[in-house]
């Protein structure tokens, strides 16, 4: 995926500002950054979600918004928030995406079976995903977007809210769909999730990319937190107000 | 905490909501403009009986205008404008504030609006009536009365919407929703009587008969003391406003009850179950549709009509007024075959804001690339899953009913699938341009702050547009009458097929270029 001079603005406010960034295929990457830095706005653009004011979004040789029909079909997304059609059940659901996609009804059934199994999902059998908790609405996110097989996973926040069990199976997942040939890109703001997966990553602050490479490039010895507060910023301890505290 | 806190808190929070919306603030301001309109047209006929010094005409016209007034705040927000929920009362539950209080406020801030103004406005009419034919005296009692009469069309209609949201969250309440339904649309029967026969009677005697029976319910009761002081009924007042005085009270204490549930029991308390097994693919897909993208679109649509308290409000909402008023027109001698224009129109408005009701789940289908043409084609069908039988059920109902007997049945169906058709090209467009976002609300009649008049003025585009629309069909069965009970549903079917393929068509154009804008649009909270 390559997002080429990405610019998004909303109203006055500049959201993204000219963003290049390149995800190598095969890659684990993790985009860092503190809230409102523009990271969903970003992975918006790549996906085809968000039209940007200028700029070009390439995946895998498709332009998302030149030539959006094969860039789709390559993709899958974990949008932010929870945006599912959440008054379907977990099958439903699936079975919606998959032939949403236009995928062979029997492959659909087979693999979203096999999903629901992995995901501790089954259980849940026919109660509505809008009754799901976080952690489930996650992982039957994330099970439509890996459904179709696709080369390039976008993911938003894949880990928030995600109870210590269910964010083990997910990032043994995503391991195996990168060993697999896959490339996965996500936003975190948690340090320790994006030491222990990521091959690369990139830190996102005010709109713009302020550091980016291999995660021991950007490292540099140092700790991946060390290196997040110098390039961010900010104020990071209290200093003589909040007396009454 | 004074109630004005309340109301300043809404009036910001409606003048944020048009930072960066400029497409808002155009249709406030056609509401405004509208409401005034409306609002002056009232208020001079309100005032008819003063300029004309005529008392016994105001006796008439005040408790049934008043009472009017009272049952368009009633059904209104139910059947078109929703209601304006941008004081959520869950987002008070965390605050000490006492139940009076919060009543208090929420009242206070729901007469600042332009539907409260506008009906002050028109009601004032009714002062200037009272005191040009008794005198100052007189017109002060009758402000009194119509101030009380605002409070109570908005204490009705607040503790109303409120309920009936509340009981839609269970089966039981859905279905005793409808009942009630039935009944408020079946009032609209007498009524019209009355108006019928008001018109045809010049000596306006049952009207009169009506109007004393009005007045002394809470419907009339606050807006005819002043004629009670003009007539020298002075004994009237007091009970008057005692019964005025305690249907608010009334109606305040119901809407604190079920304040109260909404404010700590906003889920559902139950955990929905669907009832199908089987295979991923089978349980979603309806069995008479195909298993590939269209039939998943579909049945998605026909589940979510169900499924979604919104949706199931508006569908149960066109039911009852699709079969129940052109039935009870034609019961009372009105002409019901000539309303099934306005039925199968209706029928298309249900589509208005059909990405609304999605709300950011609509990312979903823009993720997959569906074609606009696709979309447009699965959720007409599976809108038309409900909407047609519905609309075939007022067809027969119809010409079972009125004059023209079962013969007149093929036709008058022409011309519900031609309005129906026609209604889509129009509502079709509208609906991808025009939509708005939803709030993430219990209750299925509210609209985000701002967005009411927005619902109204797509509805009523909508309508004027299939009405114009249909007009050549409509025409045609008047003018070849004996032609049309024959030819009618032939050429009722292929006119509304060939309007639905022209606007399906420029609707999927539209939606394969908006298609993010249009998701932007719906996503509440931005």
């Amino acid at each position: 995926m390559a997002l080429r001079g990405l610019v998004k603005r909303f109203d006055t406010k500049v959201a993204v500002a000219g963003l290049d960034l390149d995800v190598p295929a095969g890659s684990f990457y993790g985009l860092l950054g503190p809230n409102g830095a523009g990271k969903t706005t970003t992975l918006s653009m790549a996906v085809g979600l968000l039209r940007p004011d200028a700029g070009q979004a390439i995946v895998l040789g498709h332009d998302v918004w030149v030539n959006p029909v094969p860039a789709k079909r390559v993709i899958g997304v974990l949008p932010d928030g929870v945006r599912l059609f959440e008054r379907l059940s977990g099958a439903e659901l699936l079975a919606y995406h998959g032939l949403l996609r236009g995928m062979d009804p029997a492959t659909v059934d087979q693999r979203a079976r096999e999903l629901l199994d992995v995901l501790e999902l089954s259980s849940a059998g026919r109660t509505l995903v809008v009754d799901y908790s976080a952690g489930m609405k996650k992982k039957i996110g994330l099970a439509c977007a890996l459904l179709h097989g696709p080369r390039l996973l976008v993911l938003d926040e894949p880990f928030e809210a995600v109870d210590p069990v269910s964010a083990a199976l997910i990032r043994d997942i995503l391991r195996r769909y990168v060993t697999g040939g896959g490339t996965v890109v996500f936003s975190s703001h948690v340090m320790e999730v994006v030491e222990r997966l990521c091959s690369h990553v990139a830190i996102m602050a005010q709109g713009a990319i302020r550091a980016t490479g291999t995660l021991d490039a950007v490292r540099g010895g140092r700790s991946l937190e060390d290196v997040f507060l110098r390039v961010v910023g900010g104020r990071v301890a209290t200093g003589t107000e909040l007396t009454w505290l | 905490m004074s109630p004005s806190v309340f109301v300043r808190l809404k009036l910001r929070m409606t003048v944020n909501g048009f930072r960066g919306r400029p497409g808002r603030v155009v249709m406030v301001v056609f509401g405004g403009v509208f409401g005034a309109w409306f609002a002056f047209t009232a208020f001079i006929a309100f005032a008819i009986p003063g300029i004309l010094n005529d008392a016994r005409v105001a006796s008439m016209v005040l408790p049934l205008g008043g009472g009017v007034a009272v049952l368009g705040w009633l059904l209104l927000p139910l059947v078109l404008f929703g209601v304006d929920e941008s004081l959520d009362p869950a987002r008070f539950a965390l605050l000490p504030l006492s139940r009076s209080t919060l009543i208090r406020g929420m009242l206070a801030a729901a007469l600042a609006g332009v539907p409260a103004v506008g009906t002050l406005a028109a009601t004032l009419g009714m002062v200037f009536t009272v005191a040009r034919l008794g005198g100052i005296g007189a017109g002060l009692v009758e402000l009194a009365g119509v101030v009380l009469g605002l409070l109570l069309c908005v204490a009705a209609s607040r503790a109303v919407t409120s309920a009936f949201a509340g009981g839609l969250r269970s089966r039981r309440g859905r279905d005793a929703a409808t009942v009630l339904f039935g009944a408020v649309a079946a009032l609209l029967g007498p009524i019209q009587i009355l108006a019928l026969s008001g018109v045809q009677r010049t000596d306006g005697r049952q009207v009169a008969g009506v109007a004393r029976a009005v007045e002394w319910t809470p419907f009339g009761a606050p807006y005819a003391i002043g004629t009670d002081m003009v007539l020298g009924r002075a004994w009237g007042v007091p009970i008057k406003l005692a019964i005025v005085l305690a249907a608010i009270a009334g109606l305040l204490w119901w809407w604190s009850r079920t304040l109260e549930r909404a404010m700590f029991d906003s889920s559902s308390g139950r955990v929905s179950q669907v009832k199908q097994g089987g295979e991923p693919v089978a349980q979603l897909v309806l069995p008479v549709l195909p298993r590939s993208r269209f039939g998943a679109l579909t049945s998605r649509e026909a589940r979510y009509w169900w499924r979604e308290s919104r949706r199931r409000a508006s569908l149960i909402t066109f039911s009852v007024v699709g079969i129940f008023v052109p039935i009870m027109l034609s019961a009372t001698g009105g002409s019901g075959p000539g309303v099934l224009p306005f039925v199968g129109a209706l029928a298309a408005v249900g589509l208005a804001n059909q990405f609304g009701f999605d709300g950011s789940a609509y990312a979903a289908n823009v993720v997959s690339g569906v074609p606009g043409r696709a979309e447009i084609h699965s959720r007409v069908a599976g809108y038309s899953l409900y909407a047609v039988p519905v609309l075939a059920l007022a067809g027969v109902a119809i010409g079972l009913v009125a004059g023209g007997g079962p013969g007149a049945i093929p036709s008058l169906l022409g011309s519900l699938v031609a309005a129906y058709g026609v209604g889509l090209a129009v509502v079709l467009p509208i609906s991808i341009v025009g939509a708005y976002a939803m709030p993430d609300s219990a209750n299925p009649f509210a609209t985000s702050s701002g967005a009411g008049p927005a619902k109204a003025l797509i509805g009523m585009a909508a309508l004027a547009g299939a009405a114009v629309g249909t007009a050549p069909v409509v025409l045609l069965s008047h003018l070849a009458h004996s032609v049309w009970l024959f030819a009618g549903l032939p050429i009722g079917v292929i006119y509304g097929i060939g309007a639905y393929l022209v606007g399906s068509r420029i609707a999927g154009r539209i939606l394969d270029r908006r298609m993010p804008e249009l998701l932007a649009a719906v996503t509440p909270g931005r």
